[in-house]
């Protein structure tokens, strides 16, 4: 039986859908202990049960619909207009850019294809370094993913049943504290000259107001909605998903009514994507969780380690290489299950623990070897993976800071909680 | 045939979110402005979700876009990779199938317990997602293996109309 379950997960590691996997995983589990299969199906079914699950499909539908129009031009050049004047300036721009769209269109390859696109060959023509371009466009592929409402932060409250409205105020400080650290380091390494002065004037900035101005409420919507106590987070997604459609469709009419089924089919295959890897992991970790494995682990690390910050370092180095591995969803839908027990034996808060995830994967993102971003880069912008592994390696070495910072400074993340939650 | 089931699948994946999208907006109008809304519009969303989140997974299935581990395709030479990809269609349609049958048997012993009806519709109606949604699933990673069979064996007649 170990046997084939061996070459199952090697099948995975050769590119097989990695529900397949974890399904085949659970069902031979199931009937290696001579519990009828069908107990898989039961396990699955209790998605039903978890009233959270409908802000991913709607979430994910706004956000398809946000990078298939004209919003990624349009944040572009508004925050040109609010923030070309500071030094480094376009780098500056790109990681602001980038982060509000990674927030809202969760943190897929999406990013660097519909901004990437846009923002690589502005930089080079700004006269930024092509390995500093490529770097900052790699690293910033997942940036924003800390913010509401990211579907990775909503998704980690939906499998550790935290609050999420404390998870989206939870990831609010560390995720500036990123933002802030990138920025810096972009101003030192921005192009020597003295910075060619974009003037604008206040035409411009009242135009580039007016042309987003019906995008810009959004994250007001968002937040306002959840923490003006107007609507929980499901509803909000329903309010942001009607408001983006209208949007889009009526008043900018990016997308027409003709591109609306081939947007819709896509967004809830991505979700249906996600739905059933979630599902088939519902049944393997209980089966895991029902054999009390996570505590298995838990004694047997705990001859070892005693305090929970050894416990939260080998977790980071865990985490890592996982996030380099698999993509966001799924690292998270197979490994909360079972770490959240044992970080609760360890005293680790776990909205705490949910950023430090979220920090990690979002790393793991741009780790060689295999980290996803590298590729899409290296796809995107037709430039071997070696040396996007050279060009975001000082971009990493930034975000390494962040995550210990995060990891050892619990308040950080919990500040806001304690203060509105 | 196969262009009709992909009509099919897509348009009812377009209604599936429609109506929860429209579902979830109406229920806001109605608690907001005339702090009501309907009982059964909760547990009904929840079905909503999974009925669209599987048949989503249907699609993905069609269209070889579900989430996998993708390293392999990087290093590894193409003649290894399309074997590779029998063999793994073949072990998708394995799964597959198993699923399905498991997925018949819950429906049953759902059907024999009785849950709770919903719009006078009862329980294991709702679950019938899960037998229609593996078996489809088992339908398309059958026509995969088809097509990458003739694909293998060089036949001039091959041609991919998912284009993935």
């Amino acid at each position: 039986m170990a046997i084939v379950q061996l070459s199952t997960l090697i099948l995975a590691l050769l590119g097989c859908p990695l529900f397949i996997v974890i399904s085949a995983l659970a069902l031979l589990s199931f009937f290696s202990v001579g519990i009828d299969i069908s107990v898989v199906i039961i396990e699955m079914s209790r998605l039903a049960d978890t009233p959270l699950l409908l802000s991913l499909p709607l979430f994910i539908f706004a956000g398809t619909m946000l990078s298939e129009s004209g919003a990624p031009q349009r944040i572009l050049r508004l925050s040109n207009v609010l923030l070309g004047w500071m030094p480094g300036g376009l780098a500056v721009v790109s990681l602001a850019v980038c982060a509000v769209f990674t927030a809202f269109t969760g943190a897929s390859g999406v990013t660097i294809f519909a901004l990437g696109g846009l923002l690589f060959p502005a930089l080079i023509k700004d006269r930024y370094s092509e390995n500093f371009s490529l770097g900052l466009i790699t690293s910033s592929g997942s940036l924003g993913l800390l913010f509401p409402p990211s579907l990775p932060l909503i998704l980690y409250g939906v499998i550790s049943e935290t609050r999420i409205d404390h998870l989206f105020l939870a990831g609010i400080l560390p995720g500036i504290l990123m933002l802030v650290l990138l920025v810096l380091y972009s101003m030192k390494k921005g192009p020597d000259e003295k910075f060619r002065k974009k003037n604008y004037g206040r035409q411009d900035m009242y135009s580039v107001l007016k042309k987003s101005a019906w995008e810009l409420p959004l994250p007001f919507i968002v937040l306002g909605g959840i923490y003006g106590g107007f609507l929980v987070v499901g509803e909000a997604a329903a309010v942001t998903a009607f408001y983006v459609l209208i949007v889009e469709t009526c008043i900018y009419r990016d997308i027409s009514f003709r591109q609306l089924p081939k947007i819709m089919v896509q967004s809830m295959m991505l979700f249906g994507g996600i739905l059933v890897v979630l599902a088939a992991s519902m049944a393997s970790t209980n089966f895991l969780v029902d054999r009390e494995i996570p505590m298995k682990i838990f004694d047997f690390m705990g001859n070892y380690i005693s305090d929970k910050y050894t416990f939260l370092l080998l977790l980071n180095l865990f985490l890592l290489v996982v996030g380099s591995m698999l993509d966001i969803f799924s690292a998270l839908v197979l490994v909360v299950p079972l770490i959240v027990p044992i970080a609760t034996a360890y005293d680790v808060n776990l909205i705490h623990l949910g950023i430090i995830f979220l920090t990690n994967l979002q790393i793991g993102y741009c780790t060689p070897p295999v980290g996803l971003n590298l590729f899409l880069a290296s796809y995107r912008f037709e430039r071997p993976v070696l040396q996007l592994y050279r060009a975001t390696l000082p971009f990493l070495a930034l975000l390494f800071v962040t995550l210990i910072i995060i990891t050892y400074f619990p308040l950080l993340s919990l500040y806001f909680v304690q203060l509105w939650g | 045939m196969i262009k009709i089931v992909e009509v099919l699948e897509d348009g009812f994946l377009c209604v599936l979110l429609i109506a929860m999208l429209s579902l979830a907006c109406l229920q806001i109008v109605l608690r907001q402005f005339f702090s009501g809304g309907f009982l059964w519009a909760e547990p009904l969303l929840r079905y909503l979700v999974l009925w669209g989140g599987f048949f989503g997974a249907v699609v993905a299935t069609r269209k070889g876009k579900h989430i996998a581990i993708d390293v392999a395709s990087y290093l590894l030479p193409d003649t290894v990779k399309y074997w590779l990809k029998l063999l793994i269609d073949i072990f998708s349609i394995t799964v597959a199938a198993v699923l399905s049958w498991a997925a018949i048997n819950f429906v049953r012993n759902e059907a024999l317990l009785g849950g709770q009806d919903l719009l006078t519709i009862p329980s294991w109606c709702w679950t019938l997602i899960f037998p229609i949604a593996f078996s489809l699933i088992f339908l398309h990673c059958v026509i995969a293996l088809v097509q990458d069979v003739l694909k293998l064996a060089g036949s001039p007649h091959y041609h991919r109309n998912s284009g993935g």
